[in-house]
């Protein structure tokens, strides 16, 4: 029997652990999704994965109903893979040396062969691949309010909700991130001339 | 041309995305039209947006991959669960506060008296356990507490644990021994006769003053040295003296809850000030000029309380 999302968070928050699971079912893509882009690695998108849903299994109580479900999730799911992220960089701080937030690092030899020859790269699977090592390579903070906005085409003020934070912060952000992007892209805006 | 471009930058990303009010997009999209530098910027990010929205690889995972993530979240929230009778009940009990909490603070936002009551209907036995048990508990400790009434005015409190840390027996010229009760700090291990504070580098001694009308005004000095201490002139180095004595007569009707020491001792605030002598003297004689009831008084005692001297407490005796 298909129920309904508001059912199964009824009956999560009664106790009924069956409704994790058509949850999980439901979002998992999305978490996942939202997960890797942010740690930018599988095995810790993972890990932010299953303490999401762990959480939502926890704290569904919490939630307030009169309130979209997947925003609720989504703040959990940043929230998460942000410290995930950040432990992670403390952890790496304290062993190696590491490049720094914030330094772009786009591949030189994609860059070199931009230079090359750009019509090489008028590949779509190569240029796919650049242009996702673009937004990769944006500083965290950036990078998750790119995602949150152009991929996941949340709006300024579930942004700023989600990462609690101004709309003039979320704007600012996004602003800077897509000049970065522009800096980035622009070899292959100005060969190809899309 | 220039300052116009530095104010419209910061808003093309928004008149790209459309969020600008309509004054706004009129200001913006008037300028971009008469600004090369603008209709560049502006045709970038939209060529920036339109690589992002058609190339950018959004990642995904294998259907493998998710049916595996399933059943582990599956194992995991099974063996998170509590199993032993102690865990089961913490889990109900921190259940049970947080979400009384949280549906108090729906109640009271929403005034919505069904929302009160949302409880998980398999731990409702682990509920009530854990209210039942938190109201026993409650109700013992303010059994230990309040042992009784009297007269409905004064609550009495058990003596045994506000009996002085430390005490110091001072001679007298009439050769009779008159205790002087120096509180301390109960749970604290220094068992020095004379009480002393560190302020750092520099000790601090509480010198033996004459007693003065059963009274000692302690003074707080460094050895060789009639400075007072620093720490004694900041906010937390508050000296109070408490003559302590049996509750009787007039006295009774004027005592407060700050007042009671023990069962059948008190304590009438007499100085609070940076005790110096001379200083404490003077206030000692005109509170007592103006306090009829301490002629009844047949007890005295000083006690100073040293940790009023490092730490910004506020200073309840019922507590020491």
């Amino acid at each position: 029997m298909d129920r309904t999302e508001a059912l199964l968070i009824a009956d999560l928050c009664e106790g009924d652990e069956t409704a994790l699971a058509p949850l999980v079912e439901r979002y998992k893509r999305m978490v996942y999704r939202l997960a890797v882009q942010i740690t930018k690695n599988h095995a810790d998108a993972d890990d932010v994965m299953q303490e999401t849903f762990i959480k939502v299994y926890r704290s569904i109580h919490t939630f307030r109903r009169d309130a979209a479900f997947e925003t609720w999730l989504y703040r959990i799911t940043v929230n998460e893979a942000l410290n995930f992220v950040k432990r992670r960089e403390r952890q790496r701080e304290s062993t190696i040396e590491t490049t720094p937030e914030g330094e772009y690092e786009v591949s030189t030899r994609y860059r070199a062969q931009l230079a090359s020859d750009p019509h090489t790269h008028a590949e779509k699977a190569e240029l796919r691949q650049y242009v996702t090592e673009a937004v990769n390579s944006l500083p965290l903070k950036h990078r998750t309010v790119v995602i949150l906005h152009e991929f996941e085409g949340l709006t300024h003020a579930e942004i700023a909700s989600i990462l609690n934070c101004s709309e003039g912060t979320v704007r600012s952000r996004l602003h800077y991130a897509r000049k970065k992007l522009r800096t980035l892209l622009k070899p292959y805006m100005e060969a190809s001339a899309i | 041309m220039r300052t116009k471009c530095h104010k419209i930058e910061h808003r093309i990303s928004d008149y790209i995305d459309g969020t600008l009010s309509e004054r706004q997009t009129v200001a913006v999209a008037s300028h971009i039209r008469s600004c090369q530098s603008c209709q560049r910027e502006v045709a970038d990010l939209k060529k920036t947006q339109h690589l992002l929205k058609n190339f950018y690889v959004e990642p995904d995972a294998s259907d493998a991959y998710y049916a595996e993530f399933t059943a582990k979240l599956q194992h995991r929230i099974e063996q998170s669960a509590p199993t032993a009778l102690h865990q089961r009940f913490a889990a109900a009990a921190m259940r049970l506060g947080w979400q009384l909490g949280t549906q108090i603070h729906r109640y009271t936002d929403h005034f919505r008296p069904s929302r009160f009551i949302s409880i998980r209907r398999h731990a409702l036995p682990y509920y009530v356990l854990a209210l039942a048990t938190t109201l026993l508990i409650a109700a013992l400790f303010l059994l230990t507490q309040v042992s009784l009434y009297d007269n409905g005015k004064h609550v009495r409190f058990p003596s045994a644990a506000l009996q002085p840390a430390v005490t110091l027996s001072i001679q007298q010229d009439k050769t009779t021994v008159q205790p002087v009760g120096i509180r301390r700090n109960i749970n604290s291990e220094r068992t020095t006769e004379t009480p002393s504070v560190d302020s750092g580098s520099d000790v601090w001694k509480f010198t033996d003053e004459p007693m003065i009308d059963g009274y000692i005004f302690a003074k707080l000095r460094k050895e060789g040295s009639d400075a007072v201490p620093s720490i004694a002139l900041g906010i937390d180095s508050e000296l109070l003296a408490y003559a302590e004595f049996p509750a009787q007569g007039a006295i009774w009707a004027r005592l407060t809850s700050r007042d009671v020491l023990t069962e059948d001792r008190y304590a009438l605030l007499l100085l609070r000030g940076i005790n110096t002598g001379q200083h404490a003297r003077q206030q000692y004689e005109r509170k007592r000029s103006e306090s009829k009831g301490f002629s009844q008084i047949s007890e005295k005692l000083l006690d100073v309380p040293l940790e009023m001297l490092s730490v910004a407490a506020v200073y309840d005796p019922i507590k020491l």
